[in-house]
This record gives structure tokens, C-alpha cells and sequence, in this order.
């Protein structure tokens, strides 16, 4: 079984602070770390290695920098990975990025699965995995909670929706966005560091991939973003004041009044 | 012996400090005062009134009036202590410093910060961070105490194996006397041998000797990088002994070198639901490693985990990175929180013992643990010996029943087999009442004269902070 896990490297976010100015996120400092939905993709991959042999390949565009996060990924037990970094890949949207990943893959090739994670946790917008399986022109099934078997060409899984689960098969090879739900990550051990230290990481470019420039980076992406901004809250309140007893019981009923017109109680 | 304070001398407070900083008649506010973080509510003592000042001019006339109405005056820090320092025992004044929490200085040439005692111990490292710099004291609750209280207290902490406790970065001191006089000890020298060393009197005396009203602290380079290892053991013995071997053969002093026994990790990864096999293993250590590059520590934790390995550790786990630092330490951090569930009636110890006799204190411990029947957690600093060892309150017994065992049989017979072992009772907690009823098995008499003749030549009618330590 080969399964390729295509990781993104996004920013700290749990201690992050905005610019008020331009709405964008303060980078300077911050640490760069494995997606964390990202992590249930790679220890699932493992597990079905661990479990039925095969190859876990982790893939990944962007800066030289997401080595480090490919890296991890090798420490925690995957077998080898691929870089994609280059200037023209800069600026790409989801659509690019799926599209410069979906011949990453294909490259790769005699692959049997495509694990990738819900969303990253920077753009949240979930739409890369969906990408490559339309790229790839192969079956999807998102959201993932359990692999339930794998066999003679097929897998069945469940996958999580609004209200339960829903039960699909699907035929190899596929694609698949899992949650939380499917796995616990493991931590990186020694060993595991000491080998990923040995494994080389090949780069590729777009030439390398065969992909079109026209389809890649700032040039390649159909989405631009325009403005950013800070939705604003708007709270309407109204300040009820008590004087006496009679107005108390007046404002009760007001409270009471406003609850029940909101559906609240 | 002291006298209660009257809505006169409350008058007269209230002409130094303004009407506004003083709490007097307000038994719900009062309360707030009344207890630092030991669990136990019998260490609680209300104050008759609170006072904010902000000036040691203010405190020296407040200690002035104190010593002429005979009235007790308690400094207080954040109230984050686990011995009871900041408690009133006599009731008289607490003396809060959350109005004195202003950065005075920050000397970028001298690494030297001149800090108010109200401000957040984090605080420093925040404001210093963008210099280059940092505060090495760190105690656990870094994010809530004030650095006033961290060095009556001469708060230890996680890092003190490589950087040592507070006192190691007070240069200098303003103190108001208990008689009211104001001195100002040390200041940006890095050598000062001119005279008793009366800096490092006041560091850890508890608020009895004296009240700080500017600190002088030293700062260091601001590491770049930091790593973490989480190392299984099938015991504790196992564990213990790697400790002086990472300094030895493998010559690195990391930050911090953390121990728990099994009761206290697996409780804790139970209540996170954490996943490594922590089940067949009987010890863990955690250990930091700080420096300036990634590279550095690489070799440094390549180093350390390969000597783990070839003694008989079960794993190793590397973290590296912000999601896996934090899902290690966190075991360490829900320890007590862990064990509320069974019980919140904790006695949160921090004994110490010379590094080599962890195993045979630990075997102790068992033995007191099944006489008992009071399961004792033990965690902690195993780079420096002070381990936090956690009687909790096995639920069977009732409050009355558990108060006898624990104050009259337990910690003594554990405070004994420390001594005997060539330990102490407290490595950075602090006596305050809470442990003062066991200095007599700590320390020998002789020494015990010579505090309180110290104490009675700054204090003679004993207004500052009494029923601590002697």
C-alpha cells in the first residue's frame, strides 16, 4: 500500500497577535509547525502501513523552511517525502496549490491512497484535499472518521456529517480528508528523529512536475485577496434601570418578555 | 501582646494611603486577603484591614504607626505562596502591592531591570523579550505571582538547575525596615563585598524582615531555541541515575531536568486522554534543553536520549516544536489538577534530598503511603532534588481524621526521612506557619537563636509578618 499525505506548514497560532492596522496576522516570531489537523492524516497513514505494510510518502509546497515540518513527519514514521518549493509556486490559491499537488502525486505515482487533513488551520478553508481528488479525478470522501477495511481494490470508511455518520465505499486509489476523530497522533521519538535526520528530501519545481505555469502561483490562482478585515460585532443592549420594588418587577417582566420573543427560554 | 486596630488608626492609615487604598469593615473584601494557595482553609487568617500603598515613604510611615499602636503588619504578594506567608496570623494589616507594579528601568547596558515588587513576574520576561533578554526566575505559577513575593520566598522553579533560584539575580534591594527605616542595598554592581551581605538576608525571609519596595534584578541573553525530552523508565531507580549523567558524560546542564512517579503521570495522562503507552513505564523525566540554535540542540538532544537509551530508558520522545512542547509538559502541568478529581485536600510538600537518594526517599514514601493509606504523588525537579511529594486525602477519611494523620503522624515521618537523608523540608515554598511547628526537626537550635536574634534586632517589637518561620 502506497499512501502519500500532502502536510502544510502554518503558523503558531495559539499565542498570535493581530495588527490592528492591516488586519493580517503579526509572523515575526512566530514559530512554524505541521498543521495540526494535518497530524491525524500522517499517524492514519502510519497505521495502515504499521498495519498492512506499504509506503507513507509526505508532500508538501512551500518555503525551504517546511523541511522542517516534512521532517516530523518522517520522525513520527512516515518513509519519505518530497518538497515543493520554488518562486513561481509563491502566491498560490487552493485551486493552484491543489493543482501543483494533484502532479506531485501523479509524479509519485502507484499510489493508493491520498490522506489529507480537514483544513489548515491558517486559510480554513478546506478545499485542498476536495482539489487534488477533482485534479486527480478520483473519488473523494471527506471528513473522514474511521477506515472501516481495505480490500481487493476498495475501501470502506466513515465519514462524519451533520447529525451521524454516513458509510461509503469507494473504489482505490482515493482520496481522503479525515478529522480528529480517526486517530491520535503520535510523538516523534528518538529514534525516529535520528532517521529522519538521514533521509533525503528531494525539491521539486514546477518543471519537475510537469505542471502548467499558467496554472500555478499569483498567475495560476482565480481567487485574490482584496481587503482584509475584522468582522465587526454589533451589540444592541438596552439598559433596563431599577429604582424601587415596582420598577424591579417592571424590569422583570421586560427580561421575561425579551427571552421569551427570542426563543430563548 | 498586639493591639486591634481602631477606626482611628484606620483614620490615620487612610491620611497616608487615601481612602481608596484601604479595606476596613468589608468582611467580603477582607477575605480575599485571607489565604494564600495552601488548600487547607485551617491556615486562612482574616485581616482587621488592608492597605495599597504606593511608595516606600508611605510604607515607612504605615510601619511607623504600626510599631506605635503595636498593630501586625503582613506583606502580601499575589497570594500565589504555598506556605502561608502572606496570611495575617494576628489579624493587624495585610499590605498588598498590586498598586506598586510599575517597570522602573530597564538598563540594556548593564542587563540589569529595577522593577516594583507588584509587577508579574511574567511581565518582565514580556517587556525584556524584545532586548534580547531575559528574566531566568521561574517559578511554576510565573503567570500570576508577583516578583515582591518571589523573593521573599527566593522562588525555585523549573529552570533552577541550569539558572539556579530568584536570589541568584537580585542585585540590589529598596527595603522599608519593620521600624520603618529605608535602606537601599546593592544596586546594577555585579561584585559587592562591601559588608554583611544584607541583600541576601532579606532574599527568602518571608516578609519578616523587611518590605521591598524596588528590586534590582540581573537579566541574561534570551535563548533562541528550546527542546524537550520526554523519557520513559521501567522504574524510578532507572530514572534517577541518568540524572548525573547527563552532566557528566554527556557535560550539558539542561534548564530543567522534571520527575514524576507513576501515580502522578498516569493520573495526569489519564485525565488528558494522552496516548503514549505511558501505562508499562514506572517513571518519566522531562527534560529541557535551552540554547542558542536548533543545531546546538540537536546534538545536545541526540547526546542525552542516545544515553538514555543504553541505560534502560523504555522511549524517547522529542519535541521540538510548540504543538509537541506543549502536549509534554502538559502532563506534567495537570498533575494536581488530575488528582483534585480524587481529592482537592492536597498537602502540596516540596522537600529536598541530595539527587542520589531520590530512589531510597521514594521507597520511603511507598512505605508511609501504604501505612496510611494516603496515596502520595511525587513530582518535581530531579535536576536539583526537590521533589514535590503530594499526600492527598484519601476520601475514606473525614476532614477531622485526615488533619490528625497528616499534621501529627505523615509529614513528620516524612519531614524525618528527608532529614535522615541528608535533606530539608523546603527547597522553595517557604516555612511561613504552615511548616514552622517541623523547624525544630530541620534545623538545630543554635541556628534557630541566631534567626531570631536577627529577627529581634530589626523587628524588636515584632510587628513584621509574625508567627513565621521561628
Amino acid at each position: 500500500m502506497k499512501i502519500v499525505v500532502p502536510i502544510k506548514q502554518v503558523p503558531e497560532t495559539s499565542n498570535v497577535k493581530m495588527d490592528p492596522k492591516t488586519g493580517t496576522m503579526v509572523r515575526e516570531g512566530v514559530e512554524s509547525i505541521i498543521n495540526p489537523l494535518d497530524l491525524y492524516a500522517i499517524e492514519e497513514a502510519i497505521r495502515l502501513k504499521e498495519k498492512s505494510g506499504g509506503q507513507v510518502i509526505v508532500i508538501s509546497m512551500g518555503p525551504e523552511k517546511a523541511l522542517e515540518a516534512i521532517k516530523e513527519a518522517i520522525a513520527m514514521g512516515c518513509d519519505d517525502g518530497v518538497l515543493l518549493s520554488d518562486k513561481k509556486f509563491a502566491g498560490s490559491d487552493t485551486w493552484a496549490t491543489s493543482c501543483v499537488l494533484a502532479h506531485a502525486i501523479k509524479k509519485i505515482g502507484d499510489f493508493d491512497l491520498v490522506i489529507c487533513g480537514e483544513r489548515a488551520t491558517d486559510g480554513d478553508t478546506g478545499q485542498v484535499g476536495p482539489g487534488i481528488a477533482s485534479f486527480l479525478d478520483l473519488p473523494l470522501s471527506t471528513f473522514t472518521s474511521e477506515i472501516i477495511s481495505i480490500d481487493e481494490g476498495k475501501i470502506q470508511v466513515r465519514r462524519l456529517v451533520e447529525g451521524g455518520y454516513e458509510e461509503l465505499e469507494l473504489k482505490l486509489p482515493a482520496v481522503l480528508t479525515v478529522v480528529k476523530e480517526i486517530s491520535d497522533p503520535r510523538l516523534p521519538t528518538l529514534r525516529g528523529k535520528l532517521r529522519a535526520k538521514g533521509v533525503e528530501i528531494p525539491v521539486w519545481g514546477p518543471q519537475d512536475i510537469g505542471v502548467d505555469e499558467e496554472n500555478i502561483g499569483l498567475k495560476g490562482s482565480p481567487t485574490r485577496v482584496v481587503k482584509i478585515f475584522t468582522p465587526k460585532v454589533t451589540r444592541e443592549g438596552e439598559m433596563i434601570t431599577v429604582n424601587d420594588e415596582k420598577s424591579l418587577e417592571e424590569a422583570v417582566d421586560k427580561i421575561m418578555e425579551f427571552l421569551i420573543k427570542k426563543e430563548l427560554i | 501582646m498586639y493591639n486591634k486596630l481602631t477606626r482611628e488608626i484606620v483614620n490615620e492609615l487612610i491620611e497616608i494611603v487615601g481612602s481608596s487604598n484601604v479595606i476596613f469593615d468589608n468582611i467580603e473584601a477582607l477575605e480575599a486577603y485571607s489565604h494564600d494557595e495552601v488548600a487547607e482553609k485551617s491556615y486562612a487568617h482574616m485581616p482587621e484591614a488592608v492597605v495599597k500603598p504606593s511608595s516606600a515613604e508611605q510604607i515607612s510611615k504605615i510601619m511607623r504607626l504600626a510599631n506605635k499602636y503595636k498593630i501586625p503588619v503582613t506583606p502580601r504578594g499575589a497570594g500565589s505562596g504555598l506556605s502561608g506567608g502572606a496570611v495575617p496570623v494576628y489579624g493587624g494589616i495585610v499590605m498588598s502591592f498590586e498598586k506598586m507594579n510599575k517597570i522602573l528601568e530597564i538598563d540594556k547596558e548593564n542587563l540589569v531591570i529595577v522593577v516594583e515588587p507588584g509587577v508579574v513576574t511574567n511581565e518582565i520576561n514580556n517587556v525584556v523579550k524584545e532586548y534580547g533578554l531575559f528574566y531566568a526566575g521561574y517559578p511554576m505559577s510565573v503567570e500570576t505571582c508577583y516578583i515582591g513575593g518571589n523573593v521573599a520566598e527566593n522562588a525555585g522553579g523549573g529552570r533552577a538547575v541550569k539558572y539556579g533560584v530568584t536570589g541568584r539575580y537580585v542585585l540590589g534591594l529598596e527595603v522599608v525596615t519593620p521600624t520603618g527605616e529605608i535602606l537601599h542595598l546593592g544596586g546594577k554592581r555585579m561584585k559587592d563585598v562591601t559588608g554583611y551581605d544584607l541583600i541576601h538576608l532579606m532574599v527568602g525571609s518571608e516578609g519578616t524582615l523587611g518590605i521591598f519596595t524596588k528590586i534590582y534584578l540581573k537579566l541574561m541573553p534570551l535563548p533562541q531555541a528550546k527542546v524537550d525530552l520526554l523519557v520513559l523508565f521501567k522504574d524510578i531507580d532507572t530514572a534517577i541515575k541518568i540524572v548525573p549523567k547527563i552532566m557528566t558524560f554527556g557535560r550539558i546542564i539542561p534548564t530543567s531536568i522534571e520527575f514524576m512517579d507513576d501515580l502522578s503521570f498516569k493520573t495526569s495522562c489519564r485525565y488528558l486522554n494522552e496516548k503514549i503507552p505511558f501505562e508499562e513505564a514506572g517513571a518519566m523525566l522531562l527534560i529541557e534543553l535551552d540554547g542558542n540554535s536548533k543545531k546546538e540542540l540537536e546534538e545536545q538532544y541526540e547526546v542525552i536520549g542516545n544515553l538514555c537509551m543504553e541505560n534502560g530508558a523504555i522511549e524517547v520522545y522529542i519535541a521540538d516544536n510548540a504543538t509537541t512542547s506543549e502536549r509534554i509538559w502538559k502532563i506534567r502541568r495537570n498533575i494536581a489538577e488530575a488528582w483534585k478529581q480524587y481529592s482537592p485536600d492536597q498537602s502540596l510538600e516540596d522537600v529536598v534530598v541530595p539527587i542520589s537518594e531520590i530512589p531510597k526517599f521514594m521507597e520511603k514514601v511507598r512505605e508511609i503511603s501504604q501505612k496510611y493509606d494516603v496515596p502520595i504523588p511525587c513530582y518535581g525537579h530531579a535536576g536539583d532534588g526537590n521533589i514535590h511529594a503530594t499526600p492527598v486525602r484519601n476520601p475514606k477519611f473525614t476532614m477531622e481524621e485526615w488533619q490528625n494523620i497528616l499534621h501529627n503522624k505523615l509529614l513528620p515521618e516524612l519531614y524525618r526521612v528527608v532529614i535522615d537523608l541528608g535533606g530539608t523540608i523546603s527547597g522553595e515554598h517557604g516555612i511561613g506557619h504552615k511548616r514552622r511547628e517541623y523547624m525544630p526537626m530541620a534545623i538545630e537550635p543554635a541556628q534557630i537563636e541566631v534567626m531570631r536574634a536577627i529577627k529581634k534586632a530589626l523587628d524588636p517589637n515584632c510587628i513584621l509578618n509574625p508567627g513565621k518561620i521561628i
